[in-house]
């Protein structure tokens, strides 16, 4: 069975340290600035009215519905089969179309490289059969890696184990193969995903240019292939009244 | 040519030649074009055209790479010849196919309407005004392929250089948005132009077969330019040639 990789952050075990973003700049060689992942922390009072902060590790979800695949133009995003979300550096042309596609704002154009960065989940790392450097680097342990097909794995026994959450609404809902654990607490609006304006050339050629070409040139090919089979009638037509007339003489 | 009946020379070898690499390369770039747009959002064919294109030859920067150097041949050769041969080729082209006036467009779609009604047996009554050596279908799909070519061409070398050379990240994003919006043209440059092709080849295939024949040999029939293109017939009278 191929692997499902997915990746649980215990928001519990979270103390901010950063270490997760330091080792993901350390081991991707990131600009400064940018970062592959992030810790959001989150202050607000709770329902005792006392001030109280959640922290969500974060960084590409790895949907099972990625918009940002959809979106691509050159086919640079794509999905491996394990369900990792990938760039292929080499075609990335770096339109960004993607950037605004992704609800969990997890890409961003690298000012180096010209192409689009996100979180691979280490795929260079797992695929030698280690773990992601920011799960290696977790003081707390509050990233945990692992393949969701593997009865037997880690995050399979705590996905079992425990209440996990994943960050989706009724307006997004991609399936993210990224889960939470807070306790029972409930995930700040903050931290949810949202939809963004897109671009408006990439809507444009997918709700407009696409469709029109596509009905246009059907319409085309439909209209003359009447038209064809209507000179093949007409022909046959042609053919029996001289045949007719030719009995007739 | 096989026919006995008398014929008149109407195209160079040359201009035949252009012709068919046009024809050869449109299929060619359209085909692995189709193959480079991948995402569902955007892509145009099939899933399974991309996917199989892109793995018969190794990978989408391949096919990528392949599309972007046979554009650029396209276009130079094309470009090329126009420059070399402007005088004698293509200015008399553009003086018998541009459609530039509204009054000139109005008067071609109503010609192109009437063709189209009678091949499926409508507006028998009316008939099609004297054509000159273009009718209007072909000078309404002349001027868009000729304004579309352009697009294409130009738009379709920002897209395949543009990544290599400039610096997306450092223009404030105006760069990318540039990258955008020239594949939106680009591709509805292709669609419009795909859009009269269908029109171009029925024609050339089943109702004027004598066309395709002249696009091959040069060569056309006095009688047929006498009957589809009154006008152009008068003209080559005047200069005596039929």
């Amino acid at each position: 069975m191929v692997a499902k990789y997915v990746m649980l952050a215990d928001t519990t075990r979270c103390i901010n340290c950063k270490a997760c973003e330091v080792a993901c700049r350390a081991e991707w060689d990131t600009p400064l600035g940018y970062s592959r992942d992030w810790v959001k922390e989150v202050e607000y009072v709770n329902a005792k009215g006392l001030p109280e902060v959640q922290l969500f590790p974060g960084r590409c979800q790895h949907c099972d519905d990625p918009p940002c695949v959809e979106v691509c133009p050159s086919g640079a995003s794509w999905k491996r089969d394990d369900g990792i979300v990938l760039v292929d550096h080499a075609i990335c042309s770096g339109c960004e179309l993607c950037v605004p596609a992704c609800p969990y704002e997890a890409r961003w154009l690298n000012p180096v490289t010209n192409t689009i960065s996100k979180c691979t989940f280490c795929q260079p790392r797992i695929d030698k059969g280690l773990q992601p450097a920011c799960v290696e680097t977790c003081v707390g342990r509050a990233l945990i890696f692992g393949d969701a097909n593997d009865p037997n794995s880690e995050v399979s026994q705590l996905l079992k184990a425990k209440e996990w959450q994943k960050l989706v609404t009724d307006e997004v809902n991609i399936g993210p193969n990224h889960y939470y654990y807070t306790a029972g607490k409930a995930i700040p609006d903050t931290v949810m995903p949202k939809l963004n304006e897109r671009h408006l050339s990439g809507t444009l050629m997918e709700n407009i240019v696409n469709p029109l070409g596509t009905l246009g040139i059907g319409g085309m090919m439909a209209v003359f292939l009447g038209a064809g089979i209507k000179k093949l009638i007409d022909r046959r037509q042609d053919v029996s009244n001289k045949e007719v007339s030719h009995e007739q003489h | 040519m096989s026919s006995t009946k008398p014929t008149i020379k109407v195209r160079t070898k040359d201009v035949i030649a252009i012709h068919w690499f046009n024809a050869f390369f449109w299929l060619t770039l359209v085909l692995t074009g189709f193959g480079i747009i991948s995402g569902d959002f955007v892509r145009l064919a099939p899933a399974f055209w991309p996917t199989f294109l892109q793995n018969l030859l190794g990978g989408n920067a391949n096919l990528v790479l392949l599309h972007g150097i046979g554009g650029m041949v396209w276009a130079g050769v094309i470009g090329v010849y126009a420059l070399l041969n402007f005088k004698r080729v293509v200015l008399p082209f553009l003086k018998n196919v541009l459609v530039l006036t509204p009054k000139a467009a109005i008067a071609d779609v109503s010609s192109m309407v009437i063709t189209l009604a009678h091949l499926f047996g409508l507006l028998k009554h009316k008939s099609v005004p004297p054509q000159g050596r273009y009718n209007g279908a072909q000078r309404l799909l002349g001027t868009m392929i000729i304004a579309c070519s352009l697009a294409i061409a130009v738009t379709g070398m920002y897209l395949f250089l543009s990544p290599m050379l400039l610096d997306f990240a450092g223009s404030a994003g105006v760069l990318g948005g540039v990258f955008r919006w020239a594949l939106v043209i680009h591709l509805a440059a292709v669609l419009l132009v795909l859009l009269g092709l269908v029109a171009h080849i029925y024609f050339a295939v089943v109702e004027e077969p004598e066309s395709l024949e002249t696009m091959k040999s040069g060569e056309a029939e006095v009688a047929f330019i006498k009957h589809h293109n009154p006008l152009w017939y008068a003209e080559l009278e005047r200069e005596g040639k039929v």
